[in-house]
């Protein structure tokens, strides 16, 4: 199963994407960035539905989150 | 001997069931790092910390990136202080402020920084003049308790905070003893809110919100580790994590999460209504002792009664009430400005401080023994 991951800046963002789509319906999990970020310590959330429904409602939420990309799982 | 509590002011005592519960559960089952690792009690940590940071974050109409963890509400004001103001900079402080602002302030004049105090008047509206003409001069920032500590009286925050808006001036609100009590958040127009989380929000020792509107970035006081841009030597701009490094205190979070969660269920109006209730008692109990002096002058109150009896120091009442088993805190209250402005220096007064736990049939005693006092010396 394809699903987007997508990058947020600390653990207190990705858990506030997770509240926010959690409200919302929307299934979602935290992860570590697997290839860690370039700044270091970067959290993932990965999620099962299209990034382009899911990206304005983390930005709508105070969640700078621009990129995604897709993993198999 | 049984030993009867009314310190709340300090720290409230006994705490709720749950508050204990929460604690007991998280040092049992919360043992991983809150936001440094991908694992499952690091991540199980991390919730639960979060969960209470939206708790505290709806409490005071804050986003949760904007409620920060500290240790204190002396941790929050120095935090808040000491990030806002630099050399050069002026500051304008109550006469009423505890000495977790009077000090970072007087800290920051030998930095550079000048302070002015704006007296607390007789009114509301006498206070709102004379923060008004300072605050006209152009000041960095403004701090002002919410209610004092020693005294209990509710300061005009709003309008305060209305008129450091018209101005562009940081406003920064010690809201240790109001917390709880009074109906107060960021919709009061402050743009800083720091309390103690174990005062009116009956959470444990250890724990405390420094709270923003997020208008000011703070320069920190610490930096360290905080689990995110970690690759790199300049301190994380984020938010908390900028203004938490270290480990935070799990264990007490999840407590004070209990300690929200109780004054929620049980409602501000209910407690300040019954501890109100118990300082009135209180009062009459002693008001017509000869040589009773009561320092309440204003207009509306925080449930805190502070007296003295003529001619025993404070302490020393304090001390024989505590020989006869009651706590109450004797001497000056970490609070110079606000005996000063009192006249009470050099030995301060003795305060009351009931909590949602105190009972009239202990208030009752209290005040037999503040007579016996009275009448046969200490």
């Amino acid at each position: 199963m394809t699903y987007t991951l997508i990058p947020v800046s600390s653990v207190t963002y990705a858990m506030k994407s997770k509240s926010i789509l959690n409200r919302m319906g929307y299934y979602c999990e935290i992860e570590r960035q697997e290839k860690g970020s370039r700044s270091g310590c970067g959290y993932v959330i990965r999620v099962k539905d299209d990034p382009a429904k899911i990206l304005p409602i983390l930005n709508a939420g105070g969640i700078a989150a621009r990129s995604w990309t897709t993993a198999e799982r | 001997m049984r030993q009867i509590y009314f310190d709340n002011a300090a720290t409230t005592f006994p705490k709720p069931p749950s508050v204990a519960e929460a604690v007991r559960e998280a040092a049992l089952h919360l043992g991983g790092n809150p936001g440094r690792g991908g694992h499952y009690y690091s991540k199980k940590a991390a919730e639960a910390v979060y969960r209470v940071r939206e708790q505290a974050a709806e409490m005071f109409c804050a986003e949760p990136e904007n409620t920060v963890f500290t240790l204190n509400c002396t941790h929050s004001l120095n935090l808040a202080i000491k990030g806002i103001l630099r050399p050069g900079d002026r500051a304008v402080i109550s006469s009423m402020e505890h000495n977790s602002v009077a000090r970072p302030v007087y800290a920051l004049t030998k930095k550079g920084v000048r302070a002015e105090v704006a007296m607390i008047g007789r009114s509301d509206a006498e206070t709102v003049e004379n923060f008004g003409r300072l605050i006209k001069t152009g000041p960095r920032c403004v701090i002002c308790t919410a209610a004092s500590n020693v005294t209990g009286r509710i300061n005009p925050i709003r309008e305060i905070a209305a008129l450091c808006r018209e101005s562009g001036v940081c406003f920064i609100v010690d809201g240790a003893q109001a917390c709880g009590i009074i109906p107060i958040s960021l919709r009061d127009g402050m743009n800083f809110f720091c309390t103690a989380g174990h005062k009116g929000l009956y959470g444990p020792t250890g724990t405390g919100l420094l709270i923003s509107d997020g208008k000011y970035a703070l320069n920190t006081v610490i930096e360290g580790g905080t689990g995110a841009t970690s690759a790199e030597l300049e301190q994380t701009g984020f938010m908390p994590e900028r203004l938490e490094s270290g480990t935070v205190n799990s264990v007490g979070i999840a407590g004070l999460g209990a300690g929200i969660a109780y004054l929620k269920e049980t409602g501000t109006d209910k407690i300040r209504s019954r501890e109100e209730g118990l300082c009135s008692m209180f009062i009459d109990g002693i008001k017509n002792l000869g040589g009773a002096r009561i320092y309440r002058r204003g207009e509306n109150f925080v449930p805190i009664v502070s007296f003295n009896l003529e001619g025993i120091p404070a302490e020393a009442l304090a001390g024989a009430l505590s020989s006869a088993g009651f706590a109450l805190r004797g001497g000056l209250h970490c609070a110079v400005l606000a005996h000063e402005t009192l006249s009470t220096l050099p030995f301060g007064a003795v305060r009351f401080s009931p909590s949602v736990f105190s009972s009239e049939k202990d208030v009752a005693a209290l005040i037999n023994e503040v007579k016996k006092i009275y009448k046969n010396g200490v």
